[in-house]
C-alpha cells in the first residue's frame, strides 16, 4: 500500500481492505469492532445476494458451504469494475472464467459453463431493445420474404450457445463428469419471456453460418451439404427450410433482409 | 432566496422509491384517489441505465405519468480512484432521455483501491471527516456538476463507525462540503436520526445547524434497532415517531421540501405504504406557507 496518499485515504484503504478480508487484514486502528462487524457483514451479504440471485442452480449444485467460500474468495480478490447492479453477476462470471484458466482448482469442471448458462438468461431479459422492431442493423426486415433465397433476420436478442456440458440438465442429481457437446439458442420473445431451444448440430451450424453478412440460407445449406458429404442437397435444403419455418414460428427468425443478394 | 433551479420544480410533494414489487401495484391503482399523494417516483440509475425488455417498458410507463428523481448509489463521491466519468456520461444521457431534473448522491464512498485496483463494493461507506476529505469530495462534486451541467444534491449518509482521524463533526463536514462544492443538500431525516443515536448527538441541534436554503429534497425511511445505542439503516420497517417529529420540525424550519419514502426491504403492499406517503403529505400541508 502506498504511503504517498493523504491520511484519510490511507484510512479508507485500511477500512475497505478489512471489509474484503477480515481474517487476513487488521481492523483499522482505534475503530470499534462492533461497527466494523456491521460493515463486514452488510457489504459481504449484499454482494453475496446480488451474485447468488443469478446462479440458483450453481449454488444448489455446489452446496451452501462451497458456494459461500467461493463468493468469499471472489469478494476478497476481485475488483469489480461496473457500477451497474445487473452486471454484478457478469463480474463474477469473468472472475470464474479467469480462475478456470489460471488453475485447476477444486471447482466442478462444468461450473463456468453452468454459470454462463444461468447468467445469459439475465443478459437476454434485460438487453437493450432495438428500435423500431422491424429494423435490424439499419436494414428493413421483410417478414414475408423467401427464407431460402434471402438472408434470414434473427431476433436481435438471440444468442447462440455452445457448451461442453449439458448445462440445461445439471441439478444436484445430475453433476456431469463426461463432456456432452451441447448447443442451445436463447432469445427474448415479444412478451419479454426468455426462451431456450436445444439445437441439433446442423441447425447450430446453419444459424452460425447465417450470422455472416450477406449469407443466404441456400448458400449456407449448400456449404453444410459439402461439409457433411453424404447427404443429397435437396434433403438438406428441405430440412433447412423446415428449421427456418419453425424458428420463424417461434419468433427467432423475424423475416429476411429485403434486398435480393 | 432558494438555490433550487426551475429545472427541479416539477418535483413537488411526496414521492415513492420505485421498487420492482411496487410497479404492477402502482400501474393497477393509477388514477385512483388512493394513490393521489404519490407525486413523483425515485429510481437508482444503477438499476435502470441502458436496460431493455420489460423493465424498459415499465420505465417508459412511469416517465409518461410521473416526474422522476434519480438517486444514485455508486458514484463514490468520497472514493480514492478517479471519478467514473464514463458512467457519469451515461447518467447524463439517461437524465436527458427521460427528462429527469434532479440527480442526488450520497456523501460516502462505495469503491476502494485494494491491491492497487479500484473496485466497486456496492455499499455506502463513511468518509472520515477531515479537511483533506472536504477538499477531495468537493472537487469531485464540482467535477460531477461540470460533466452533468447541473447541480446535484448530496445526501447525508448513515454510518456505524466513527473514524478516529476525523477532525470535525458530521454537521461541520457537510456544511464545508456544501459550501466548497456549491451543491444542493438532499436531507435524509432517518439517516440524521440514526446517526444521532449511533453517535450520541442531538438531532434537533443538528437540524437547526443545516443550511436550509440548500435543501432541495429529502428521504424518510424506517430502520432496525439492533441495540439501545445502535440503529441499522435497513429501510425495512415503518417510520418511528421520533423521525416523524424530526420531519415536522424540518418543515417548520425550512418549509415543506419534496420528500420521498424509501422502502427497500420487507416491502408491504402498496396500500400499507400509502399510509406513510399520506402522512408525509399531511405534514407537508400543515407547513405549507
Amino acid at each position: 500500500m502506498t504511503k504517498n496518499i493523504p491520511n484519510f485515504q490511507q484510512y479508507q484503504q485500511a477500512f475497505t481492505a478489512y471489509i474484503r478480508d477480515p481474517i487476513g487484514q487488521p481492523r483499522p486502528k482505534n475503530v470499534s469492532a462492533k461497527g466494523m462487524n456491521i460493515y463486514k457483514e452488510i457489504v459481504f451479504n449484499n454482494l453475496f445476494e446480488s451474485v447468488s440471485a443469478c446462479f440458483p442452480v450453481a449454488r444448489k449444485v455446489m452446496g451452501k458451504r462451497a458456494w459461500l467460500s467461493l463468493i468469499r474468495k471472489y469478494f476478497r480478490v476481485h475488483s469489480a469494475s461496473t457500477p451497474i447492479f445487473r452486471k454484478i453477476p457478469e463480474e463474477f462470471l469473468t472472475y470464474l472464467t479467469n480462475l478456470e484458466k489460471s488453475s485447476s482448482d477444486t471447482l466442478p469442471v462444468y461450473l463456468t459453463s453452468l454459470c454462463h448458462y444461468e447468467w445469459i438468461e439475465l443478459l437476454v431479459s434485460t438487453m437493450a431493445d432495438s428500435s423500431p422492431e422491424t429494423v435490424i442493423n439499419n436494414q428493413i426486415i421483410n417478414v414475408a420474404g423467401d427464407l431460402l433465397e434471402y438472408q434470414p433476420a434473427f431476433n436481435p436478442t438471440m444468442q447462440l450457445l455452445n457448451y461442453p456440458y449439458a448445462v440445461q440438465k445439471i441439478s444436484p442429481r445430475y453433476k456431469p463428469k463426461e463432456k456432452v457437446a451441447t448447443q442451445l439458442l436463447v432469445f427474448r420473445n415479444t412478451e419479454y419471456i426468455v426462451k431456450f431451444i436445444e439445437l441439433n448440430p446442423i441447425t447450430y451450424r446453419l444459424i452460425e453460418l447465417l450470422q455472416d453478412k450477406g449469407m443466404t440460407s441456400k448458400r449456407a445449406l449448400t456449404q453444410i451439404t459439402n461439409e457433411i458429404g453424404n447427404l443429397p442437397l435437396e434433403k438438406v435444403i428441405q430440412f433447412g427450410l423446415e428449421i427456418l419455418n419453425e424458428l420463424k414460428n417461434q419468433g427467432v427468425v423475424l423475416g429476411v433482409y429485403n434486398k435480393p443478394l | 432566496m432558494s438555490l433550487l433551479s426551475n429545472k427541479t420544480s416539477n418535483i413537488q410533494g411526496v414521492g415513492l422509491g420505485l421498487k420492482r414489487e411496487l410497479i404492477p401495484q402502482i400501474q393497477a391503482a393509477f388514477g385512483n384517489e388512493s394513490i393521489a399523494n404519490i407525486n413523483f417516483v425515485e429510481i437508482a440509475p444503477e438499476n435502470w441505465l441502458d436496460i431493455g425488455g420489460k423493465s424498459a417498458k415499465q420505465l417508459d410507463w412511469f416517465v409518461e405519468r410521473y416526474p422522476i428523481v434519480c438517486h444514485g448509489l455508486c458514484l463514490s463521491l468520497g472514493g480514492l480512484a478517479p471519478l467514473n466519468t464514463a458512467f457519469l456520461q451515461q447518467v447524463k444521457r439517461f437524465l436527458l432521455q427521460y427528462n429527469i431534473p434532479l440527480y442526488t448522491e450520497h456523501l460516502s464512498y462505495s469503491t476502494d483501491g485494494y491491491n492497487g485496483q479500484q473496485g466497486y463494493l456496492y455499499d455506502l461507506l463513511p468518509i472520515p471527516f477531515t479537511e483533506e476529505a472536504v477538499r477531495h469530495v468537493a472537487q469531485r462534486i464540482r467535477q460531477t456538476q461540470d460533466i452533468l451541467s447541473q447541480r446535484i444534491a448530496i445526501e447525508n449518509a448513515s454510518f456505524y463507525v466513527q473514524a478516529p482521524i476525523s477532525s470535525m463533526d458530521e454537521l461541520t463536514f457537510i456544511k464545508a462540503v456544501l459550501e466548497e462544492a456549491d451543491c444542493f443538500l438532499h436531507l435524509d431525516i432517518n439517516n440524521l436520526y440514526v446517526n444521532s443515536v449511533n453517535f450520541d448527538f442531538d438531532a434537533h441541534v443538528f437540524l437547526h445547524g443545516i443550511p436550509g436554503e440548500r435543501i432541495v429534497y429529502s428521504h424518510m425511511a424506517g430502520h432496525y434497532q439492533q441495540a439501545q445505542d445502535l440503529l441499522i439503516d435497513t429501510h425495512g420497517t415503518e417510520i418511528i415517531n421520533p423521525v416523524w417529529a424530526l420531519l415536522a420540525e424540518a418543515y417548520e424550519l425550512f418549509g415543506p421540501f419534496p420528500t420521498c419514502l424509501e422502502r427497500d426491504n420487507n416491502i408491504p403492499p402498496l396500500p400499507t405504504l400509502m399510509h406513510e406517503v399520506n402522512k408525509i403529505a399531511d405534514i407537508q400541508n400543515k407547513y405549507r406557507f
